[in-house]
């Protein structure tokens, strides 16, 4: 009987757990936050490296929070928020494929043998036939640390080969140019920290409050703390940022270096500078040459307020309030993203941020400190300090310095000369490389340019013809129609490695859960197919990326990025930390160059600032008249086009885009247009518009709002069905390589 | 033994009808979303902000929303309220759960505050999520147009 009734028992509780289970709203992939341990790491999303605790249940992912103890505070944006999803996402990518019979041909699942075999066939021929320079690495800010180091490696040191480039070059090349020119070394000086010790904001070419959320709430918290914290914004879109602005700057696209040269020239007309710090601290350069200060008053001439405003639209009035707040309310932070690198005159401008704080002696201070944004989780530690760019060598070192090359050929143990000598593509050469057929075969990682890269219809040419081997954790990124084969990787917390963030911080992702279906930590598969391609296996003798971290961390103490005091098992224990940290009981930098706080200045230093990285450690005050952009609007494409970031979605929306919440709150790309200009093209909310520029048009879900002031549109980037950057040209600062994303011309029309 | 069987697979049926039958009751007499939000929810191209709808259905809650912290830090609806079709990645609640949701990100101080209060009723009553009274200056409502110079 007990056996009997048991069954029966059981029959019916079953039944009665399917209708309850039917019935009830559960779904797949929502979050719980009964987790039954709590691993650290950090965002996948933005630069600002905001550190989380993922929840894990058994051998799942289902909950997320922010870090009490990283710099967050325990606070996490929207998307931060709604990241597990992510990873349970029915887009991702989980079986090796290939397309076998060449480009035409579908994509299909294969081994993992299979496809890392054709892929470094491929390559191998390549190489055989054509040489080193026939080969590529683009490479991404949101790779791991470990992940761009190997690469950069098995390319420069084991293929010979200098195409190693990335997406970092379309992000933030200029201020990487801007420092270094400035200050002789990369990385800003300053930190998070001075946000809160800061009184003035000056925010230049950032939405912070929608691509760096969290980092805008400390921002908006300092300013709630006491009326007399002012806040400048200077953007030609009213964003949500200048919600918390005391002054806002609407300036014509594209003359925001005449508007600073203006600010630069009330400060010095108004005997507002700091002579004794420019004095001692500075030197004055024109291009390549040295001149005066009284030089440079002279060059200011040319932008007085009035001259300003013909220029920027500004009134005079408002250049010398704006130059008033920055030096009366100091300290002072600058804090600029895209909307000042993405530009032909990216360099200029970043080195015009610095000049101001060099000329008031705003700089290197508690709360002043001219501080890059950086838009990616990993662009900073993963390939700026790494070197993965096609200019660059590890620890802020120069292909083109010969005593550089072989600093590292010793430290990577390589016979001299290995290193070739001359730079190898930034990204616009290496596409057109491709489409030229001058580079036959390239491995993307962790990257989408098919839909980052701009002048699409152009760029995307060389995708079509070259060999394309890509990882990947999503079928849906453009790119993947292009690749002949796509590789499964980890997605975030599924492997381990480290990230880098703007303020110098690196702090370790630990693995939470086991990789999704077949995929592979990228690393691994970076190592399998170098191996494969004839990498000597004893230039990649690593087991797994604590080991390569450990190379890595024992080089840097070779250079001013000395974080030899990161220890992986230090990283497992902190929430970040913040170079130079040379030994394991240094607490971390917060401000460089600055005795007393940054360990490479000699406590016997004669003076408190030593801009160290420069051969007569003075920073340079560069006279940089102001350029208009690339295309600025005229008579035939009378309106200026803008792109940018919306708060919901993330780059391309591969991440994004599988989150219910978030695709829900923006489906699609639309355009900005102002009212003024809406009621002259009689354009009402929701018509569809035309976007015409010299390279393609587009259709667009109008959307009137004052955000964009008169004569400007602006179209967020993320929609894979819109693919905007198709309409932007592709012409790039000289010096950095940085295409101008966010100024081009265009005509609107209603459809 | 064998005379049992019978009940017992009868009533378990009438059990499993009983269960049946009262999610159907539940799930016709109290549909989710009750709304007109369901007809865009449903429509997956169609752009779909909590607030362009409830700033004509609750006016109040939605500005007191937007003038707070969490209007002027985007901090948008769906983070903490989740989808009204259940269809989203965060459980719909019309009231979420402190301790799940609020401490999300906001577990270092509700830490601090039970560590200096002891444990309160909810945070709800002096910190109401909506507003933020001690400090609304600093995040003034002004017109679009307002500050422009």
């Amino acid at each position: 009987m007990m056996s009997l009734s048991r069954r029966e028992f059981l029959k019916v509780t079953a039944a009665g757990i399917a209708v309850s289970v039917l019935a009830g709203p559960a779904m797949a992939g929502q979050q719980s936050d009964e987790a039954d341990k709590w691993v650290k790491g950090v965002c996948r999303y933005c630069g600002t490296g905001c550190g989380v605790l993922v929840g894990v249940k058994g051998d799942k992912a289902v909950a997320i929070k922010g870090d009490p103890n990283n710099h967050n505070q325990g606070l996490l944006c929207l998307k931060g928020a709604m990241l597990i999803p992510v990873i349970y996402a029915e887009d991702r990518l989980l079986k090796p494929m290939i397309r076998k019979g060449g480009k035409g041909d579908k994509l299909t699942e294969v081994s993992w043998d299979e496809a890392l075999n054709f892929a470094a066939d491929r390559f191998k021929k390549v190489l055989a036939e054509n040489g080193p320079k026939a080969i590529a690495y683009y490479g991404s800010g949101q790779a791991l640390t470990e992940e761009s180091y190997v690469a950069n490696k098995m390319w420069k040191g084991g293929f010979k080969s200098n195409n190693v480039d990335g997406n970092p070059r379309l992000c933030m090349a200029s201020a990487v140019a801007g420092y270094i020119s400035t200050f002789g070394k990369d990385e800003p000086m300053g930190t998070y920290d001075d946000i809160d010790a800061a009184t003035c904001f000056f925010i230049i070419g950032s939405n912070t409050s929608e691509a760096h959320p969290v980092l805008f709430q400390r921002i908006a918290k300092r300013k709630e703390s006491s009326p007399n914290v002012k806040v400048i914004v200077a953007d030609p879109r009213r964003t949500n940022t200048s919600r918390i602005a005391d002054l806002h700057i609407s300036f014509k696209p594209g003359t925001d270096l005449a508007l600073m040269n203006g600010m630069a020239h009330v400060i010095v007309r108004d005997e507002m500078d700091d002579a004794r710090f420019h004095g001692k601290y500075c030197n004055f350069m024109k291009g390549a040459d040295a001149v005066t200060f009284e030089d440079y008053k002279k060059f200011l001439e040319d932008y007085t307020p009035e001259k300003v405003e013909a220029i920027t639209g500004v009134s005079a009035a408002t250049v010398v309030k704006a130059a008033k707040m920055f030096v009366e309310s100091a300290p002072t932070i600058s804090l600029w993203c895209m909307g000042i690198n993405q530009r032909v005159q990216g360099v200029f401008a970043n080195n015009l941020i610095h000049n101001l704080h060099l000329l008031t002696g705003l700089i290197c201070k508690p709360g002043s400190t001219p501080l890059s944004l950086t838009g990616q989780p990993n662009a900073c530690g993963g390939v700026r300090d790494v070197g993965a760019l096609a200019h660059l060598l590890p620890g802020g070192r120069l292909v083109e310095n010969e005593g550089h090359r072989k600093e590292i050929e010793e430290l990577w143990k390589l016979p001299p000369g290995t290193i070739a000598p001359a730079n190898g593509r930034h990204t616009i050469a290496l596409y057109e490389g491709m489409a030229s057929g001058d580079v036959k075969a390239v491995f993307i990682h962790c990257t989408n340019p098919a839909h980052t890269l701009p002048n699409l219809n152009k760029m995307t040419k060389g995708l079509q013809t070259a060999f394309v081997a890509m990882t990947e954790c999503f079928k849906s990124a453009e790119t993947v129609k292009y690749a002949d084969v796509v590789f499964p990787a980890a997605f975030w917390c599924e492997t381990e490695g480290v990230y880098g963030c703007t303020e110098r911080r690196y702090a370790l992702i630990e693995q939470a859960i086991k990789p999704s279906g077949e995929a592979r930590p990228a690393l691994d598969i970076l190592m399998e197919f170098g191996k494969r391609v004839g990498v000597d296996p004893k230039l990649i003798p690593f087991a797994n990326a604590a080991d390569v971290w450990e190379e890595w961390r024992l080089m840097s103490a070779k250079s001013v990025y000395n974080f030899a005091g990161m220890t992986r098992a230090r990283l497992k224990k902190e929430s970040g930390l913040k170079w130079p940290c040379p030994t394991e009981s240094h607490p971390g930098t917060n401000r460089r160059y600055v005795k007393g706080y940054d360990p490479l200045v000699p406590d016997n230093h004669p003076d408190p600032i030593f801009f160290y990285g420069k051969p007569n450690a003075k920073a340079t005050i560069f006279l940089r008249p102001y350029v208009g952009p690339f295309e600025p609007a005229d008579a035939d494409y009378p309106f200026v086009l803008t792109t940018g970031r919306v708060i919901d979605h993330w780059h391309t929306a591969t991440m994004t885009g599988t989150v219910p919440e978030l695709q829900k709150a923006y489906p699609g790309a639309y355009v900005e247009v102002n009212p003024e200009d809406a009621n002259k093209l009689k354009i009402a909310n929701g018509d569809m518009v035309m976007l015409e520029t010299r390279r393609d048009k587009m259709a667009f879900p109008a959307r009137v709002t004052d955000t964009c002031m008169p004569g400007l549109v602006f179209t967020p980037f993320f929609d894979p069905k819109l693919l905007v950057n198709k309409l932007f040209h592709d012409a790039a600062d000289p010096v950095s390589r940085e295409p101008e994303y966010k100024i081009c011309a265009t005509k609107v029309y209603k459809v | 033994m064998v005379a049992l069987k019978k009940p017992l697979l009868i009533g378990g049926l009438l059990a499993v009808a009983a269960v049946a039958g009262f999610f159907i009751y539940i799930e016709m007499a109290f549909p989710k979303v009750r709304c007109e939000a369901a007809k865009h929810l449903n429509a997956p191209e169609e752009f779909s902000d909590c607030f362009t709808c409830h700033s004509k259905a609750t006016p109040v809650l939605a500005q007191d929303w937007k003038d707070s912290k969490h209007g002027a830090l985007l901090v948008k609806c769906v983070v903490c309220h989740g989808q009204p079709d259940g269809k989203g990645s965060i459980p719909f609640a019309v009231k979420p759960s402190e301790k799940v949701i609020c401490a999300r990100c906001h577990e270092p101080a509700m830490n601090r505050m039970v560590a200096k209060f002891g444990e309160l009723m909810n945070c709800d009553t002096c910190h109401p999520r909506h507003q933020n009274p001690m400090h609304r200056a600093a995040y003034e409502p002004i017109s679009a147009s307002g500050k422009t110079e």
